[in-house]
């Protein structure tokens, strides 16, 4: 299990190298002058101005030693300068980080457990009513444009029923008030964004959750654990439900990286103060480093997502296990 | 694989006819299809001219049954007009996606060994990016034209059709029929392409479909955000554009996703339509 | 008596601030919560210039003088100030009790400094140009030496323009533009930064040791910010904001003016004097006939633009100069919609069977940028002009273009900045036609005339004998059409009605907010 974990550490590592040599390729090859952007946001350029701009963020040396240099400061955890506000990527992340991942996960825990719930519920009569409203209400949560969805939210929410928040992450008046006081706050604010993302995910779920339990009801042992008198909920839950987690966590690792990308939208939408408009706003005002950052960081959540994944997977599924240490 | 069927596509088809939610999706589909390419023939308007006042609710004026945007233009002109570009981005997307997830899965999934390990590491490392951003990323880069949209969603989609294609070549490779071809001296390429590729067809076909709305979807959601071809007229980019009025007028943002939800429901309907008829056994799920 | 005349030779009034309009008796404390679409990079108003910056930056840094709302200069950091004659010398006297917020005194030194440091890097070139140096003769008084007269002197003394920075920490030899000192600024101010996160926000709290006594009133301001109008007019409707400046949306002023506790008002612009114009570039060749000018001018209809495009928020703008200033000259060509005019004049320039057009625009503010350019391409079809809206992806690309003349027709906002000096005359000086920088004469003009004329009023001290140069220079520039002027921007502040003392001098919220007080606990 060690030797496995340090294969796949290395392996994710490797993975991370290779973004970053990927995007910063792209960025730097890209048409358009870096030294002309910062220029034209501090108020104009002259020649002289281009040419100490380049000297100081390192734009007039050739692009391999550029790229060895950025690789080796971010191997210190140095992302860089941001061209526009001129602090460093870190900070700049660091500060919208947790926003996106309180917003993922809560997404993605709800998906979950509600998908499931209704797939689960769904399975028990195959072509029942509540059955055929999950298959429909799967395909149409996958259909809706995620940033449609939040908007016919802000348009219900800010005017017909205004009983959530439709914007930002917390009151900022709470600013010095007690943590309980803001964690609250931030939750009360959390309904619709996170709502938003989560129906697309719900769908896929409740889907998933369902076919898998069909396959395992009709399964031998769940056979014989109802004719030695289970009740229903306990074969349900115990015995089918257990077998249909596998499939549901490999997906959920596996969609990590398609909700840092819903994320973007969601937080462009509801004005959440997370890396996903970081990433955004960045590309509006030509901020490289500051988007090379964002990629970077996102990149690293979905491997590291993967990584628990697959250990996690591993620790479920006691077949692999024996596999590894045979 | 049934190939002792006498024709699997029309055994298929019979299968298709009878699933009702997905004929409704063909029917849907085509209809989203002829009103885009041919609507302009029955409904006379330019969706960027000012022609009546700004924020003209639907119902009002009768010849603007969908009211007006912020200019005062004409939404059922945008509306017929949005969807030429968001189906031609997302049929083409598709397409390179597909050619792209093809060719890398065929390749590592016959061949296996080195080039299906290299192939696969590449394949997760596209996995890795998150898409929207890194197509963003190209988008700005190299001018927001539609084939860089394309091609952008192409790029960044392409590592699930590999990893499908992969595994049913890997599948259909110890097939007989496969071993037969080889005995008589069929290559390399004959093998894929031929003997193959035909085989494994009906999921990809499947999967291609949904790349399809997956495509639309990615091509409203950059649009939307302003970073479409700000010189056509599509649904994402008319969400975009009203979407500071939102508070004041509901409609010009309500159609054209409405719009975009059906085109995409109806896809997939197709989709899981096509998979149940490809795939009889399954049917229960 | 003229206004200008006012800003040139006004002396200290004895009182800071005659604030005869409050009836009630200021009560301090609250917090104030301002929601802004725009976004500083830092907050040194010293170099960098722009609404963004100039809000924060005018509440840390204090500055020499500051305006009330009839343009009369004002005590600030200098409790007197006086010009000579020849209006070559500009005496400063600074109050003795000012210290930064690190607890060091202001000095001379710091205003000394900071001037110069301004004028070399600010990019309001023509601001202190004529600065030559600052005498310190002791730690409170500060000599000004001008190259030439320069009207515009003590208006560029205001807080969104000079502020006054600490030389103990920008004297330390690293360039002012990157200085580290920028996001986490130390000014003598009436707040002080406690959190800057960009993008985000800005938290400024109450400066207990301000040299104004009993002043600021608020204990903290938190600026906000929203880049999505929707959420912010959300913010602002439900209470989690209480302020909104520089308000340019006509669906905002107005769906703000219908809530019950808000208020919106336009003064507190005076100063900005922002112009939504077209610009054209002169030197491309289907552009360079006049005629050419005018008979784009002749079709483009400015009620159009202001009663059905803006909503009736914003007003017509004739000339270079907006019409609220006292330079403005009312006898400027209006050039009313004539179609068959215009068309008339394509024939003779020879385009009589039409010519092809690009427009760019600012990406942002799309109502006074983007919507107008669509009109035109929707309008100049009349005339047949075929035009094609270029959108640029983001504000750099488009300010590259720009200001490398790289643009056939262009939408463009430019800011008066309170005297023609600071904020006119760069678009029409042939001497700064700077490939590069943006908001310099983009538009290639070319007239020596206008040159002559520009130059004159540069340091003409007599405020009639400047007006008439300006008033020849308009009518030239009228004739020329380098530019054509559309409106000014309907700015507009929209408040909490349980503030009193709204910042509504001629600088509005560019300007320090010491005196904002809430009438009822919030």
């Amino acid at each position: 299990m060690a030797s496995y974990i340090a294969r796949r550490l290395f392996y994710g590592l490797l993975l991370m190298v290779g973004v970053v040599v990927l995007n910063f390729l792209l960025i730097r090859l890209a048409p358009g002058d870096p030294a002309e952007v910062i220029a034209g946001e501090m108020g104009g350029a002259t020649a002289e101005v281009l040419a100490a701009i380049r000297a100081n963020y390192g734009l007039d040396k050739p692009l391999l030693t550029q790229l060895w240099i950025y690789i080796t400061q971010i191997a210190q955890g140095d992302l860089g300068l941001s061209y526009f506000f001129d602090q460093p990527v870190s900070k700049l992340i660091g500060e919208r980080i947790g926003a996106t991942i309180l917003l993922v996960l809560t997404a993605q825990f709800a998906a979950v457990f509600i998908g499931t719930t209704l797939g689960v519920l769904a399975a028990r009569k195959p072509n029942g009513l509540l059955s055929g409203f999950v298959s429909v209400f799967a395909t149409v949560g996958y259909a809706v444009p995620v940033f449609w969805t939040g908007i016919m939210l802000i348009i219900l929410f800010a005017s017909v029923i205004p009983i959530f928040p439709v914007e930002g992450m917390m009151d900022i008046r709470l600013r010095n008030a007690d943590f309980l006081t803001k964690a609250v706050n931030v939750l009360y604010h959390l309904v619709l964004p996170a709502f938003t993302l989560a129906v697309i995910y719900l769908a896929l779920y409740a889907r998933l959750a369902r076919a898998s339990m069909l396959e395992v009801l009709g399964a031998d042992y769940v056979r014989t654990a109802r004719a030695k008198g289970a009740s229903e909920r306990s074969v349900l839950f115990r015995h089918a439900l257990r077998n249909a987690a596998l499939p549901i966590l490999t997906v959920a690792g596996l969609q990590f990286g398609s909700l840092i990308s819903g994320a973007l939208l969601v937080e462009t939408v509801f004005n959440w103060p997370g890396m996903g408009r970081l990433a955004f706003d960045s590309i509006l005002r030509r901020d490289y480093p500051t988007l090379l950052g964002v990629l970077i960081i996102a990149s690293a959540c979905v491997v590291i997502a993967n990584l628990l994944t697959d250990l996690s997977y591993r620790l479920a599924d006691p077949r692999l296990k024996k596999e590894d240490e045979g | 694989m049934s190939e002792a069927a006498e024709s699997p596509l029309l055994e298929a088809w019979r299968m298709f006819r009878r699933n009702w939610p997905a004929m409704a999706g063909l029917a849907i589909l085509s209809v989203i299809i002829l009103v885009t390419f041919y609507g302009a023939f029955l409904y006379q308007g330019d969706p960027y001219e000012i022609v009546w006042a700004p924020h003209e609710p639907p119902g009002v004026a009768p010849e603007f049954p969908l009211g007006t945007d912020y200019l005062g233009r004409d939404i059922v002109a945008g509306m017929l007009t949005g969807g030429a570009p968001t189906l031609a981005v997302g049929a083409s997307a598709a397409v390179i996606t597909m050619i792209i997830g093809i060719l890398l899965g065929a390749l590592a999934g016959f061949f296996g060994g080195w080039v299906d390990n290299l192939l696969m590491r590449v394949a997760e490392f596209f996995q890795v990016l998150p898409a929207l951003i890194f197509a963003m990323v190209l988008v700005t880069l190299f001018s927001p034209s539609l084939t860089t949209i394309a091609f952008a969603i192409g790029v960044v989609s392409w590592p699930q059709t590999a990893r499908l294609t992969r595994a049913e070549f890997l599948k259909i490779k110890q097939v007989e029929y496969v071993t037969a071809a080889r005995a008589i001296g069929a290559g390399n390429l004959r093998i894929m392409w031929r003997v193959i590729l035909p085989n494994a067809l009906p999921p990809l076909i499947v999967s291609a479909t949904l790349t399809v709305g997956v495509a639309i979807l990615f091509e409203a959601g950059l649009s939307f955000l302003g970073l479409g071809d700000p010189n056509t007229m599509s649904w994402g980019l008319m969400i975009g554009a009203n979407r500071d009025y939102i508070l004041d007028a509901w409609w010009p943002v309500t159609f054209p996703g409405l719009a975009i939800f059906l085109t995409v429901f109806s896809v997939s309907l197709i989709g899981d339509g096509l998979n149940d008829a490809f795939n009889p056994k399954l049917r229960e799920r | 008596m003229n206004r200008w005349t006012g800003i040139i030779t006004g002396v200290a009034a004895a009182a800071l601030l005659a604030s005869g309009l409050a009836a009630d008796e200021p009560k301090p404390g609250g917090s104030l919560i301002m929601a802004s679409t725009q976004v500083p990079r830092h907050l040194n108003g010293a170099v960098q210039s722009g609404i963004a910056t100039a809000v924060p930056s005018t509440q840390i840094f204090a500055s020499p003088l500051r305006y009330d709302a009839e343009w009369n200069p004002q005590p600030y950091l200098a409790e007197s100030w006086s010009v000579s004659d020849d209006g070559l010398t500009v005496t400063l006297n600074l109050v003795k009790d000012a210290t930064f917020h690190d607890g060091t005194p202001v000095t001379s030194e710091d205003v000394a400094f900071s001037i110069m440091t301004t004028k070399e890097n600010h990019p309001f070139k023509s601001m202190f140009a004529p600065v030559d140096s600052i005498e310190t003769p002791d730690p409170h008084t500060a000599v000004i030496k001008l190259s030439q007269p320069h009207p515009a002197l003590l208006l560029a003394l205001s807080p969104a323009l000079a502020p006054v920075l600490p030389k103990h920490v920008y004297g330390d030899g690293q360039d002012p533009k990157t200085h580290p000192a920028n996001s986490a600024p130390v000014g003598s101010g009436p707040f002080k930064l406690v959190e800057f996160t960009p993008g985000e926000a800005v938290v400024l709290e109450k400066n207990p040791d301000f040299f104004i006594e009993g002043r600021p009133y608020l204990d903290e301001i938190i600026i906000r910010i929203i880049p999505d109008l929707s959420a912010l007019l959300i913010a602002m409707e439900n209470g989690e904001a209480d302020l909104y400046p520089f308000m340019a949306e006509s669906q905002a002023i107005r769906r703000l003016g219908e809530v019950d506790h808000l208020g919106v008002t336009e003064e507190g612009y005076a100063a900005v004097g922002p112009i939504n114009w077209l610009a054209y570039n002169t030197k491309n060749e289907k552009l360079a006939d006049p005629r050419v000018r005018q008979a784009i001018a002749y079709a483009v209809d400015r009620d159009f633009i202001t009663k059905a495009l803006h909503r009736g928020v914003s007003t017509t703008q004739r000339g270079p100069i907006v019409e609220s200033s006292p330079f403005f000259n009312p006898d400027m060509p209006a050039y009313d919609v004539d179609l068959d005019k215009a068309k008339a004049l394509m024939a003779e320039a020879g385009h009589g069977d039409g010519m092809e057009l690009t427009v760019d625009y600012i990406p942002g503010p799309a109502e006074q940028q983007k919507n107008v350019a669509e009109y035109l391409k929707s309008q100049l079809k009349k005339i047949g002009i075929d035009v094609t809206v270029r959108a640029a992806p983001d504000f750099p690309t488009w300010a590259k273009r720009v200001s490398n003349h790289d643009f056939e027709l262009t939408m463009d906002v430019v800011f008066n900045w309170g005297d023609p000096v600071i904020g006119v005359h760069r678009s029409y000086l042939s001497s700064n036609i700077v490939p590069g920088v943006i908001w310099s004469n983009t538009q290639s003009y070319n007239n020596p005339k206008v040159d002559e004329l520009l130059n004159a009023a540069a340091v003409e001290l007599d405020g009639d004998k400047r007006k008439a140069l300006y008033d020849e220079f308009q009518m030239l520039v009228a004739q020329d059409l380098p530019i054509y002027w559309l409106n000014t921007l309907p700015y507009h502040t929209a408040y909490d009605k349980r503030l009193g003392n709204l910042p509504v001098s001629i600088w509005g919220t560019m300007s320090p907010m010491d005196e904002v007080y809430w009438k009822e606990a919030k």
